[in-house]
């Protein structure tokens, strides 16, 4: 039942909520790096966990965030995929959707919940977008760029690195289309419309999270940058191919060739086809050059999990049409390989988070947090040693100040910028950055009010001893270990950086929520046209859509 | 005089009559107030009264009966200091001030004795700060004699004796020759507050070792029995340093006292120079001829 | 037609794409494929290349693999080669990642080559350094690593009797009463300091001593002032220092203020810390056979023998280098990559900066050892 919440980055999706939950007008978190600001990072899901958590606690509301996810994607999906094939192969790859592994991968291995999130918000406005290209009206592009915000304002990667994968083919179509139907177009009128709606969804996206982009234009990611394994050559290295290919792709791998085949024999889906294929590339990480040729410098902050997953939803709509012409023409004997199919596939990355499983470490935070905040503990800071993702269930459990955390986007402080590992935490899988990072962070503890360092992991003991901590206390009957250093001041307040101001605290508090709210509402409001092609063709003819209007 | 004017002068009559009936509250406080004790504040007027007592760490509001005398108990008010005391009868009210004294009668003492170690035939090495307290902690600021006693097992005891001034006494004393625990007792009209103060050793002196060969041709070297200037043995586990040179080459080694002896075994070859330490003290050198 | 042609070069693409990454890989994919160099595993065609793949398979910890590459494997079993390089004992080795590997040819034929090679480790403790003469031979088209192999020390079994000698300290509750007496910490005196200017900044060297009877929890801050009165700095001597002193027991410290000219600096004010710690006497360390050489590279180096019968499995040699007046001139220190086992002598070498080789006259040594509680020797 609680599976997702294993996943890795459910603890700091969970800590950012917590904050919105208590200081819903202030983003600025000074639980770590000495402190913090949450508008670094686009808001939405966590501010609906925040709103949810009110009323069902946060893991719950969590979890019901990233059902949500999960289903406005089925609904997206399905209205997406009918723009380039007919009703049933939409229908088959809205059902796929939710059985996706990068899907499955995200959501029970990364816990990537902003990722689902952009993702589901911007494929429901990718129809809209289309008709907008192809016909215009002020509704569907008031209808897209909404959405399209409200996908920017749930994480910014599709919008900024994903959105030519998705838009490119849909103008390639609408050009190709323009003159199909009763309502003909030029193909100057769709670029004119498309270069008019990126202007607009670039205002939308830039005022509705504006105190992130304020933030990221003040502190471009200047850090080091840090080792991913999804930048890994797959070949080379086959537990990474394993991890971000075999188990994100399942069983979709089987259908690779169809959906190159079927793209490059049908010129309708041809542009689909190439978008795939490009971010398919790009989702191989390190085993191509093509994604550091494609992002340069932002190749290493990217992490290409995420690729994977867009070129997945990508490639439902023929995987939709490969699946209905399966069944139209085996029945049953097609529906249960199928289904045993998509099963594995959803069930795969489930199997290797318990295999290999991204949060294993064991170990009980209350007690520490308890440790934290009474006598006087908290005044001041610490930082963890082998406790993985668990350092945020113990920010979000303790009062006390830490100048290590997850999100390391805005992590100011010289010592961990300047080194280029992950968090001081895991310092020694990221050598020999890490460590230098660990090393740097001791060595300056009086400055930061550094006094408490709890190890889970008793390989760093060497480092502390011979750095001058001493061991004064064991937690959890020796689970923990808190090591302490002598003569350290009490922590006192550090900005690194810039806090928001008090404008940006509330347009962070109203907007992004606000437009999500807006966005749905507008969503709610019927179709004139309806995208989706209907009949019983198989969709894999050039016929133009049928366009049904609506009574609206 | 129009009627209206006769309703306004009625209307104050009515209003004016009841305070005109009541008189304003007065009270008649003692000057100083021995802490805990008990002790009564006569009250003059008539009607009801609220009776305020603020001080330090302290308040307490009763209602009175204004023309009685007013009751506090002993143990009401034990801090000492100033307190403001304020009768208040409707808008009307007095106030004064009651000094509280601290108790005569010393209780308690709060007995700071540094260090809790030091080396022995130290002068004027151990200090005793005394602080007299009554039973309600309160500081007692009236000079009273503090009686200081150090003690060892062996020597005679010192004493002296000192005066409080505002409250504190304090003192100095010498360490024994001997090392042990010396009793550091300060006592004031029969309350007594003990201390420890460990006398130890001070530096080695007269450091020498001799070396010679073990059954596995190394050499062992050993020190006499380590004493300070004194004669104390050098506790254990104090680090002595051994220090071999041949041919520009060093051994070192640094070996703790264990039962009054460090030693230790080194290869060393024939004609090396072979040095002993402890901290900033050298002991004797020698050089080593082998077997 | 153009569908199957289309269909053919996508495919077509595709492969090409991923064999240009996998045949040469983006730093990325290098960096997990596992090695620091900016190589992968490659056809062993050269000396240096047999010794590359090595060092690639050592870093990503497949030692099987490496000891199957080896052309003297017959000669111990891969366990033994597994110690060798993981340590014997728990240890900085055992905690440590292989960065990089550079080689410098000593000598080369047609069948046989030996190659000086430095072994560039990670620790927890920072990098750290080994250096091996390897033997390379050529079999076939292919080059093989003749492995010295380090073994096992073999302690000859014996008792050795320890006089368990041990501080224990109760201090006081904190909720006594105020005066209560408490254990006074450990008196610890600077006997001797100095700071030096160098380009990397300003040190502040010497010696703290234990004044007590009573072991301590010691380090040494600085703080120093500039001429305006403004306060330039303030460190202290981190892992320059050992930090557990025992009764009259004397160890040097260093501590570096990067980016300050000693020209700046108008006073420094040094404050000593120490706590009353419980603590052992044991183990004892011997410093044997130290020998000073300023050419051809400055360093002081000799032998450390664990004299108890307990094995320390991470030290830490300390040495204070004096002038000819018996000033302090420089503090350096090494951490030892092995474990000691009992009377084992273990090499160690302390680097000495190439400017003050000359003026070293004297040097004093001492060793800070920790071996962890419960760890499985």
């Amino acid at each position: 039942m609680k599976l997702p919440l294993k996943s890795y980055d459910t603890n700091q999706q969970i800590f950012f909520a917590a904050h919105y939950m208590h200081h819903w007008w202030n983003p600025w978190n000074v639980k770590w790096f000495t402190g913090f600001s949450q508008t670094t990072y686009p808001p939405l899901p966590q501010q609906w966990t925040a709103l949810l958590g009110h009323i069902f606690g946060l893991q719950y509301g969590y979890m019901l965030v990233q059902f949500v996810a999960i289903a406005l994607l089925a609904v997206g999906m399905y209205r997406y995929a009918g723009i380039w094939v007919n009703e049933r192969a939409a229908s088959y790859a809205s059902l796929a959707v939710v059985l996706l592994g990068s899907e499955s991968f995200l959501v029970y291995n990364a816990g990537q919940l902003a990722t689902t999130w952009e993702a589901a918000l911007y494929v429901l406005a990718l129809p809209f977008l289309y008709e907008w290209l192809r016909y215009g009206g002020w509704r569907p592009l008031i209808k897209a760029v909404v959405l399209f915000a409200a996908a920017g304002s749930a994480h910014d990667v599709i919008v900024i690195f994903g959105t030519a994968f998705f838009t490119f083919p849909l103008i390639a179509l609408a050009i190709m289309e323009r003159n199909e139907g009763d309502e003909k177009t030029t193909s100057g009128a769709v670029i004119a419309r498309a270069v008019a709606i990126a202007i607009a969804t670039a205002v939308a996206i830039a005022v509705v999270i504006l105190p992130y982009w304020i933030a990221l234009f003040r502190y471009p990611v200047t850090q080091a940058p840090i080792p991913h394994a999804s930048r890994a050559n797959f070949l080379l290295t086959p537990f990474w191919g394993m991890n971000y290919f075999i188990v994100p792709w399942g069983a979709l791998m089987l259908a690779l060739p169809f959906i190159i085949w079927r793209g490059a024999h049908n010129r309708r889906l041809l542009p689909l086809m190439l978008g795939f294929w490009v971010c398919f590339l790009v989702g191989l990480g390190g085993t191509t050059p093509v994604a550091l040729w494609l992002f340069r410098r932002a190749f290493y902050v990217l992490t290409f999990e995420r690729f994977t997953y867009y070129a997945e939803i990508l490639s439902l709509p023929i995987l939709g049409l490969l699946m209905s012409e399966l069944v139209a023409r085996f029945r049953m004997k097609a529906v249960v390989p199928l289904a045993v199919l998509g099963a594995i596939t959803c069930g795969l990355p489930i199997a290797w988070a318990n295999y290999q499983p991204t949060n294993s470490i064991n170990l009980r935070v209350g007690p520490v947090a308890q440790w934290l905040n009474r006598g006087g503990h908290d005044n001041y800071r610490y930082f963890t040693l082998g406790f993985g993702n668990n350092i945020s269930r113990l920010g979000v459990e303790t009062d006390a100040e830490s100048v290590d955390g997850e999100w390391y986007s805005d992590r100011r402080l010289p010592e961990l910028m300047k080194f280029g590992g992950g968090s001081l935490d895991n310092s020694k899988y990221f050598h020999p950055g890490g460590m230098e990072a660990l090393q740097a962070m001791l060595r300056h503890a009086d400055r930061y009010g550094l006094k408490w360092i709890f190890v889970h992991d008793p390989w760093y003991d060497p480092a502390l001893h011979f750095a001058g901590w001493r061991l004064v206390d064991q937690i959890d009957y020796g689970a923990v270990q808190v090591w302490s250093k002598e003569g350290v001041p009490p922590a006192h307040p550090m900005v690194f950086g810039v806090e928001p101001t008090h404008w940006q605290d509330m347009m962070w508090g109203i907007l992004p929520v606000g437009n999500s709210i807006l966005a749905l509402l507008l969503f709610l409001i019927p179709d004139k046209r309806r995208l989706v092609r209907t009949g019983e063709d198989t969709g894999a003819t050039d016929e133009p859509l049928v366009h049904e209007r609506l009574a609206s | 005089m129009s009627l209206s004017r006769w309703f306004l002068l009625a209307a104050s009559a009515l209003v004016a009559c009841p305070l005109l009936l009541a008189q304003r509250p007065s009270m008649h406080l003692p000057q100083q107030v021995v802490a805990g004790s008990a002790f009564s504040i006569s009250t003059g007027g008539s009607g009801q009264g609220t009776l305020t007592i603020v001080g330090p760490g302290q308040a307490l509001r009763r209602s009175v009966q204004l023309g009685s005398p007013v009751s506090i108990p002993a143990g009401v008010l034990y801090n000492a200091g100033d307190y403001v005391v304020i009768l208040a009868n409707g808008s009307d009210e007095q106030a004064g001030l009651i000094e509280v004294t601290p108790a005569q009668q010393p209780a308690r003492l709060s007995f700071l004795a540094e260090p809790s170690r030091l080396p022995v035939d130290l002068q004027n090495g151990i200090s005793g700060t005394v602080y007299v307290f009554d039973i309600y902690r309160n500081l007692i600021v009236s000079p009273m004699p503090v009686s200081f006693n150090l003690s060892d097992s062996l020597g005679p005891a010192q004493t002296r004796t000192v005066t409080t001034r505002n409250g504190v006494a304090w003192t100095r004393m010498n360490s024994a020759a001997k090392e042990g625990s010396a009793r550091f007792v300060a006592s004031v009209a029969g309350v007594a507050s003990t201390r420890v103060i460990d006398e130890v050793p001070g530096d080695p002196c007269n450091l020498s070792m001799t070396a010679v060969p073990d059954k596995g041709g190394e050499a062992k070297l050993q020190t006499a029995p380590v004493r300070d200037c004194s004669g104390n043995p050098i506790p254990d586990g104090t680090v002595v340093t051994f220090t071999a040179s041949f041919n520009g080459m060093q051994s070192t080694v640094d070996v703790p006292l264990k039962r009054d002896i460090a030693e230790v075994e080194l290869p060393l070859p024939s004609g090396a120079s072979v040095s002993v330490a402890s901290g900033v003290v050298a002991g004797n050198e020698i050089h080593w001829r082998g077997q | 037609m153009k569908g199957t042609f289309l269909a053919i070069a996508v495919a077509a693409a595709t492969v090409i794409l991923i064999a240009v990454g996998t045949i040469w890989p983006i730093p990325s994919a290098v960096y997990f494929a596992g090695s620091g160099n900016g190589n992968i595993l490659r056809s062993p065609s050269t000396p240096e290349i047999a010794i590359q793949n090595l060092g690639i398979r050592i870093r990503q910890h497949q030692l099987p693999a490496a000891y199957k590459s080896l052309a003297n494997k017959a000669e111990f079993t891969q366990l033994a080669f597994d110690e060798d390089i993981d340590g014997f004992y728990t240890s900085l080795r055992t905690q440590a990642t292989l960065e990089t590997v550079s080689a410098q040819p000593l000598h080369e034929s047609a069948d046989q080559a030996d190659v000086r090679v430095t072994f560039h480790w990670s620790t927890v403790l920072g990098p750290y350094n080994e250096t091996r003469n390897i033997h390379v031979v050529r079999n076939g088209n292919n080059w093989q690593v003749d492995w010295p192999l380090v073994t096992r020390p073999s302690v000859p079994p014996q008792v050795i009797p320890v006089n368990y000698l041990r501080w224990d300290v109760i201090y006081s509750g904190a909720r006594d009463e105020w005066g209560s007496q408490n254990v006074a910490g450990p008196n610890v005196r600077i006997v001797d300091m100095r700071p030096v200017n160098r380009a990397e900044g300003v040190y502040v060297l010497g010696e703290l001593l234990n004044d007590d009877v009573v072991p301590a929890w010691v380090d040494v801050r600085a703080t120093l002032v500039g001429k305006d009165g403004r306060i330039l700095g303030s460190e202290d001597s981190f892992e320059m220092i050992s930090h557990r002193l025992l009764p009259k027991q004397v160890t040097p410290f260093r501590i570096h203020f990067p980016d300050v000219d000693l020209s700046q600096v108008a006073s420094i004010r040094m404050h000593p810390e120490s706590i009353l710690i419980s603590a052992s006497a044991d183990p004892v360390i011997a410093i044997l056979n130290q020998k000073y050489s300023a050419l051809p590279t400055a360093s002081l180096s000799g032998q450390l023998s664990d004299q108890s019968g307990q094995i320390v499995n991470f030290t830490h040699v300390l040495t204070t280098f004096y002038d000819a007046n018996g000033n302090v001139i420089w503090v350096s220190g090494r951490f030892i990559g092995r474990a000691l086992a009992p009377q084992v002598p273990v090499n160690f070498t302390v680097p000495v900066p190439e400017d003050l080789a000359q003026k070293i006259r004297s040097e004093r040594t001492i060793v800070a050892a920790y071996s962890p509680k419960g760890v499985a020797l």
